[in-house]
């Protein structure tokens, strides 16, 4: 017989167990997927959970006697089967607006996701949603510019945004590092990256890159007659020096800079966004390290919390996953989390695994960006899914390009060019794709030698973090 | 023992050449930087990154794009190239490989 525990000396159920509480609209809600150790009552495990990421201590404290408890607690008022899966619910908490530092991510996680994951009571715990109330909303500073201004910033309107990574792996010094981002920018993309895991290592410190790189983007400006950008990673050991590298970022005339906001820390994120703000630059968002925190289904985070972490904390750009291509996510999940990007109000819709209506006042969208194993075939499924605020970033899909970096790039420029004419015409871009492309590809000879490349490739992947209906 | 700082050749070059550096010597010989049998096997990075600064100074010329060639280059190119890639399929080369480091 399995052994029954024993979750402490006082029933947090008593406290924190209230079926009947009707949620304010100032409140913060949170639903957790809870997989309790055996034996445990769901209204009880439920209830440690609120009252472990509130104000719940094992025992009654001196300290409650100071605070008001019936207002600073979190209520567990909801719990539910989740679909297909038995050895688990989901429990609804509401937090007091009070509990938690104006504009303040981090503060919200320190409670959410803190010591409340390692409580014994609990098997597994998974964040899989947050209402934030439009009240905490506009208390944070989010992107620093949003999708319009970007779009006037960088004068790009009417169809996706393209980009590239430029890998490490090209080699050599900052000189062809920069050589290979004009290559692509003079081909046709708007943006090209560096890789996340290129920030300043001995063989090309930062400063270096940034030069080549700002010479590499006037080049192809003159000669194209575009705007175009480079997401210069910025991310570093400490924040002074991240400061330091934004700051010459902006003084040699970049646009849009980059960092990674979980490994480099929710702090120094929202502080470089709000700097981005004042100065008129872009943010380039990646997010390294996410699939530790979102991967698992029944522990960690899910993305769709960490994309409004994000939107709060600021970024103008981040990675979303790409739908289709070889690093695809569950579709319907990618496309809840790309509403919750984009969009000023998101209705609750557990089709797409979003479990709370989320209005967002008039903070600004955050652009996706798909990026990873795509290629020119997926252009129309691409164009038809993310529509034109998005930035879909071709890294070996531009670079593995036969020709090399221009034509990789020329080739995906001409073939989001045709896909947007067409659906522009009425036309079902991915029922027509290929004679859409074909098309095209006739006045591309760098186009039709990449149909040529990688039309036989078929990505068969299955997805690992699906909706829980599919978990069955 | 420490890494040859010669380079391969172009002909054991991975795939044919289907690198930065192949593509290099490939693009010298479209330009007639080089004669086309000439692998450059055996140059050391200097002698390559002196080729590069050549092929990208002949790009420049046109935009950096095979569409911009003129005529005789541009029929050069795709005869260079067409052989290449084919060569290339043929020792398992194909565009899912370079897709592999995306992430």
């Amino acid at each position: 017989m399995a052994k029954v525990y024993d979750a402490g000396v006082k029933e947090y159920r008593e406290t924190y167990w209230m079926p009947e509480y009707t949620p304010k609209d100032t409140d913060l809600l949170a639903c957790f997927k809870v997989t309790p150790q055996d034996g445990v009552p769901r209204e009880e495990v439920a209830a440690a959970v609120a009252a472990e990421s509130s104000t719940g201590t094992w025992t009654t404290v001196w300290t409650d006697l100071l605070t008001d408890l019936d207002y600073y607690k979190g209520r567990a008022y909801a719990i539910e089967d989740v679909p297909g899966d038995d050895t688990c619910f989901y429990a609804f908490i509401a937090y007091p607006i009070d509990l938690f530092e104006e504009g303040s991510v981090v503060n919200v996680l320190t409670s959410l996701v803190g010591n409340v994951f390692g409580f014994k009571a609990l098997r597994a715990l998974r964040l899989e949603d947050i209402r934030f109330p439009v009240a905490y909303v506009m208390t944070c500073n989010g992107p620093p510019q949003g999708i319009h201004v970007e779009r006037d910033i960088m004068n790009k309107y009417g169809r996706p945004m393209l980009g590239c990574t430029i890998k490490p792996k090209l080699g050599l010094s900052a000189k062809n590092y920069g050589r290979a981002c004009y290559e692509g920018l003079r081909g046709g993309l708007d943006f090209t990256k560096d890789d996340e895991n290129v920030n300043s290592q001995p063989f090309m410190r930062w400063k270096h890159r940034f030069d080549f790189v700002m010479e590499a983007i006037h080049k192809a400006e003159a000669e194209t007659g575009e705007r175009k950008g480079h997401y210069l990673n910025v991310t570093a050991p400490t924040s002074d020096e991240m400061m330091r590298r934004a700051e010459y970022a902006k003084e040699i005339g970049a646009p849009i800079i980059m960092h990674d906001y979980l490994t480099g820390g929710l702090s120094a994120n929202t502080q470089l966004a709000q700097w981005c703000q004042d100065n008129g630059m872009l943010l380039h968002i990646h997010r390294a390290m996410h699939a530790v925190l979102d991967r698992n289904p029944h522990h960690g985070i899910h993305f769709r919390v960490l994309t409004k972490v994000l939107r709060l904390s600021g970024g103008d750009h981040l990675h979303s996953g790409t739908v289709v291509g070889k690093l695809e996510g569950d579709r319907e999940a990618t496309l809840g989390w790309i509403d919750i990007m984009r969009d000023s109000y998101v209705k609750e819709d557990r089709s797409r695994g979003i479990f709370f209506d989320q209005d967002w006042g008039s903070m600004p969208g955050v652009i996706p960006v798909a990026s990873g194993g795509i290629h020119v075939w997926h252009m129309p499924a691409l164009v038809n899914i993310f529509g034109d605020d998005s930035v879909l970033q071709f890294g070996g899909g531009t670079l593995g390009h036969p020709w090399g970096n221009a034509a990789g790039a020329a080739a995906n420029r001409v073939a989001v060019e045709a896909c947007v004419e067409a659906r522009n015409m009425g036309r079902e871009l991915e029922k027509e794709g290929k004679d859409i492309l074909t098309t095209a590809a006739k006045n591309s000879p760098e186009l039709a030698a990449a149909m040529e490349t990688w039309k036989e490739i078929k990505f068969e992947f299955d997805t690992v973090d699906k909706l829980d209906v599919s978990h069955k | 023992m420490s890494r040859s700082d010669k380079y391969v050749g172009i002909d054991e070059d991975m795939f044919g050449g289907m690198t930065t550096i192949g593509k290099a010597v490939r693009d010298a010989r479209v330009f007639q930087l080089i004669p086309e049998d000439e692998t450059c096997k055996g140059w050391n990075i200097q002698g390559i990154d002196a080729l590069l600064d050549k092929v990208n100074a002949e790009w420049d010329k046109y935009g950096c794009l095979v569409s911009h060639l003129p005529k005789e280059l541009f029929e050069r190119h795709q005869r260079i190239y067409g052989e290449a890639v084919e060569k290339a399929k043929k020792l398992g080369w194909d565009g899912e490989y370079e897709t592999y480091s995306d992430q």
